[in-house]
């Protein structure tokens, strides 16, 4: 009976002790990067895993939240075979357990920003499942090269992940793209502060094999996709909105209404200087049809190009 | 034995633990000890049934101006209601559905809805509503009605405002080595737009648009070990409900974007040779325009024949020779074959026929990208990386043909101090190219020393310092500072100098476990310089564009309160825009000499309460505040200036008030 009592009381402080090891200085905190994922290496090669799977896991972490939160999510399924639940379960991506249970000396493979692991280790983990054409630029990608780990934007002990919830995944990618954050707020910019569109709509966080990780093969492409009416082909073109539409635009926001670099006319005399109206200096706005109203546009309106035959000046 | 053969794994890794990264691929596990039989998994929670929450939400919305609807979801004045949620169903054989809301019902809403089985298929049904507005109650003298502008004593009133209504339904089917997709959507433009016709004095008018976009994707791939490859679709099509307009004295004076398609065929692949990746791509497309001409006099054609060919190709390989260096490096090449006839139309001069002809100049455009970079490990927690990217541009009928830019970078990542990432990064970037020459098709007319700056010669230099900070395990300080400076070196007329800094700071703080709180503030200033001649030679005037944004925010979030049932919390945002324009030279007569006020500021302010009423119940209350205010010295009244007809002054200065009552039902 005092065995039972005492076998009671040991398990008890092994429990508090894991619970407390979970949220508060770990043994393996002293090691750097690299001996953490050398001895994470060896453990893994060793593959001792645990006899019961998440249950030798959940006999100490239950009581997270977060933990217990996977269930919320695609990865706790275990009526789904690709699942890791439905396979080596917890162990299927922290790594085998070895003797982490046996006085939590030993590290088990973590991630996020607390994780002393190099960001291509922790990939590793989720590679070895995702491993789809989303994933297709992920090597050449900007994300990779700066060494951005999958967990510090995706979050699978969630019923929600961040990256992939509309309304979260502008917050998602703002909280490292600062600039991009501000330029939201200016006087012009896509409906991305309200959620209405977002990041994602225009950029592949994974990388892709176009300009500036767009979604599409050119930046008038991504344009297109939602502004198809300025595709054409147009019988009169304008030159710089053909080969760019970020010659006169910046997607991201302007203090400019329209999104425009600068405004008319100064924007259009950065490139008109004939011997005619365009090279006069236009002194004050609103006193005359060439500061006033829509400025040059109050006669050349069809300036992404026109399908007039008598067009070519974009008047009609 | 066994154990023997371990320590000396063991043994060889911990020897080339500095050469071999490490890959927990699940793949890779060594699972010769594991017996599955014996996991049960009773701690396991089943995620089977519905989860989630419905929420209905209902309050009264003042907006006070349309523009408010921007923020406000909706421009409508008085009692509005919509309904969210986010459900989710899982049964025990894997078959899943999940249905997302916001706030149906309003201008601005989604809803998505998949049903499938996890692993093998899923259905997709996709709406969104998007509505922005510019101004609201906007007066036009001008009816349009089935391509007709009539001109009337009484005044066309409309918002000046676009809704866009997109509803998609996807279908993809695979099982991990192969995957399958098709997916259409169609998306209805409807609103008006701020235009403007010469007929032939300037008449600025609500441009109708009602057109409807529709877009068909469809791809299949597959996946092995160490390859990916891809085969894929893009549809598009573009159909403008919206005729040419006309006025009842003037035939077309407005010409309506053309019925357009788009095709592209894409296929794309990956391999994995040990640690080297190469992947690539080829896209070849078509974009097709052959809706009817406007007939004229002088125009030879029934309808243009318009027809781009394109084709995007890439080839990118990065290598980790060993754990400290990383080399890549990519081949774009990117090709605009613009296939339409060219003719000669009758032009209109400033405000006659003058019988001018004009021939139309289908542009190619052609580009080739290069890029190499490396990225070395000096140290643990030292990182350099470097590189070098060169862009070429060829165009035809352009005052320059040809356009090259060479950018060298180098960045230097600092992780190893505590608590303290740092990240710096330098540039130097320099374009020139062929020749600049005025072309006889494009711009015959312009003083010889203006230099278009998309084409013109130019020097980049760019430096940005970033800084991360967990000051203490409860405080993370982000800090960002740029600076760039582009000379157009060779310019004497257009732009010749900009400049862009900049600094972002954010800070974000878990006072307690249930008190979190943010700061952000940033300031950018663009300062650019330009010049142009009225005198039709030297430079006579100068414009000096100075634009500067402020943007300061904070939030707090209390939870935990009245025994965890209650959370409050409160967020505000202030932003303001400024751009003035300050001119000088001789050819500049004003006195003032500084451009009327261009600026917008707004401040958001958002409270809520969350109050759990039981577990299975929540309700909201919320209140948001928008205020804001914008002008621009260039608009002007109806008819101010003799010959100019506008739509009014449309700047904005509104305090709008929304007021939310939301109830959920939390489903488990």
């Amino acid at each position: 009976m005092i065995c039972r009592i005492f076998n009671k009381v040991l398990i008890g402080i092994a429990a508090l002790a894991c619970i407390s090891l979970s949220v508060n200085a770990t043994p393996w905190d002293k090691l750097t990067g690299d001996q953490l994922e050398q001895q994470l290496t060896e453990k893994f090669t060793q593959g001792q895993y645990s006899p019961k799977g998440a249950d030798s896991c959940l006999m100490c972490h239950r009581k997270n939240e977060a933990v217990m939160a996977i269930f919320d999510g695609a990865h706790g399924a275990m009526n789904n075979k690709q699942s890791p639940m439905a396979g080596l379960q917890c162990e299927a991506c922290h790594g085998p357990l070895g003797k982490h249970n046996k006085g939590g000396k030993e590290p088990m493979i973590a991630f996020g920003d607390d994780s002393k692991l190099s960001a291509s280790a922790q990939n590793s983990v989720c590679q070895g499942c995702h491993n789809d054409p989303k994933q297709m630029a992920w090597h050449t990608s900007t994300h990779n090269l700066e060494e951005i780990a999958c967990a510090d934007c995706h979050n699978v002990h969630s019923a929600k992940d961040p990256a992939l919830d509309q309304l979260m995944v502008n917050d998602t990618c703002t909280s490292c793209h600062l600039k991009e954050k501000a330029d939201m707020n200016k006087r012009s910019s896509h409906p991305l502060k309200w959620d209405q569109m977002t990041c994602v709509d225009c950029h592949s966080p994974h990388g892709s094999m176009n300009e500036s990780a767009l979604n599409k093969p050119t930046i008038n492409d991504t344009c297109y996709s939602c502004h198809a009416e300025k595709r054409g082909p147009l019988l009169w073109e304008h030159a710089p909105v053909t080969e760019n539409c970020v010659t006169c635009h910046n997607p991201h926001g302007s203090v400019n209404e329209d999104m425009l670099n600068s405004r008319a006319p100064q924007l259009c005399q950065q490139c008109h200087a004939p011997d005619g109206h365009a090279s006069r200096v236009v002194q004050e706005p609103g006193v005359d049809a060439f500061g006033g109203g829509k400025s040059c546009l109050n006669c050349h309106n069809k300036i992404h190009g026109s399908n007039h035959p008598s067009g070519s000046l974009f008047q009609r | 034995m066994t154990f023997k053969l371990n320590i000396i794994t063991v043994s060889l890794l911990a020897m080339s633990g500095s050469v071999v990264a490490a890959n927990f691929g699940v793949g890779n596990a060594n699972t010769e000890s594991v017996n599955m039989d014996k996991y049960q998994c009773k701690r396991c929670v089943s995620a089977t049934g519905y989860t989630g929450s419905v929420t209905l939400l209902t309050g009264y919305n003042s907006p006070e101006d349309a523009h408010a609807g921007n923020a406000l979801s909706s421009d409508e004045e008085g009692v509005i209601a919509a309904i969210s949620g986010d459900v989710r169903y899982l049964n025990d054989t894997g078959y899943k559905a999940s249905m997302q809301a916001h706030q149906l019902g309003m201008d601005n809403g989604f809803a998505n809805i998949k049903v499938g089985k996890s692993g093998l298929y899923e259905l997709e049904l996709d709406y969104q509503a998007i509505k922005t507005f510019e101004a609201g109650d906007v007066r036009s003298q001008l009816w349009q009605n089935d391509g007709m502008l009539t001109p009337s004593v009484y005044p066309n009133q409309f918002d000046l405002a676009l809704q866009r209504e997109n509803s998609a339904i996807g279908f993809s089917f695979g099982e991990g080595v192969y995957n399958t997709f098709v997916r259409f959507s169609q998306e209805e433009k409807t609103g008006h737009q701020s235009a403007s016709f010469v007929a032939p004095s300037p008449t600025n008018f609500g441009l109708p648009v009602d057109s409807t976009t529709k877009q068909l994707d469809a791809g299949a791939s597959l996946a092995g070990d160490n390859w990916l490859t891809e085969l894929n679709y893009f549809g598009s099509y573009y159909s403008n409900n919206i005729d040419d307009l006309s006025l009842p004295y003037m035939n077309d004076v407005y010409s309506a974007a053309p019925d357009n398609q788009a095709h592209q065929l894409s296929i794309s692949g990956q391999y994995q040779l040990d640690r080297t990746v190469m992947s690539g791509r080829l896209v070849t497309g078509r974009m097709i325009q052959d809706d009817s001409l406007i007939q004229v006099s002088g125009n030879p054609l029934q309808s243009w024949d318009g027809q781009i060919d394109t084709f995007d190709g890439r080839f990118a390989v990065t290598s980790m020779l060993n754990n400290r260096l990383r080399v890549g490096a990519s081949v774009d090449h990117s090709k605009r074959d613009n296939k339409s006839s060219s003719w000669e139309f009758t032009q209109y001069s400033y405000n006659s026929l003058s019988g001018a002809f004009k021939q139309n100049v289908p542009q190619d455009i052609e580009r080739s990208t290069y890029k190499l970079n490396a990225s070395y490990r000096l140290a643990s927690g030292y990182r350099v990386q470097a590189g070098f990217d060169r862009k070429e541009i060829d165009r035809s009928y352009s005052e320059r043909e040809q356009t090259d830019e060479n950018n060298l970078w180098a960045k230097l990542n600092i992780s190893a101090l505590d608590n303290v990432n740092i990240n710096v990064k330098a540039s130097h970037g320099v374009r020139g190219g062929s020749e600049y020459e005025v072309n006889e098709l494009t711009s015959s007319e312009d003083n010889a020393l203006m230099r278009k700056y998309y084409l013109a010669d130019r020097t980049r230099n760019a430096v940005e310092l970033k800084l991360n900070h967990s000051l203490l395990s409860w405080v993370s300080i982000d800090l960002t500072g740029r600076y760039a400076i582009d000379d157009y070196n060779a310019t004497t007329i257009g732009l010749t100098e900009s400049q862009d800094y900049g600094y972002d700071l954010n800070i974000s703080v878990q006072l307690s476990k249930d008190i979190s709180a943010y700061g952000f503030a940033g300031q950018q200033w663009i300062d650019s310089t330009q010049a142009g001649s009225q005198s039709f030679s030297s430079p006579d005037w100068q414009a000096n564009i100075q634009d500067e944004f402020i943007n300061l925010g904070t939030g707090i979030s209390y939870s935990g309160l009245m025994e965890d049932k209650l959370t409050l919390g409160g967020d505000y945002l202030f932003s303001n825009s400024i751009s003035d324009t300050y001119l000088d030279g001789s050819a500049v007569t004003n006195s003032a000499l500084q451009y009327g006020d261009y600026f917008a500021y707004n401040h958001s302010v958002n409270m809520y309460a969350n109050y759990a009423l039981s577990p299975k119940m929540a309700l909201k209350l919320s209140y948001q505040y928008e205020r804001y205010y914008d002008t621009d010295g260039a608009q002007m009244g109806i008819n101010t200036v003799p010959g100019l007809t506008t739509l009014g002054e449309l700047n904005h200065d509104y305090n709008a008030h929304q007021v939310m009552l939301s109830f959920s039902y939390l489903l488990r």
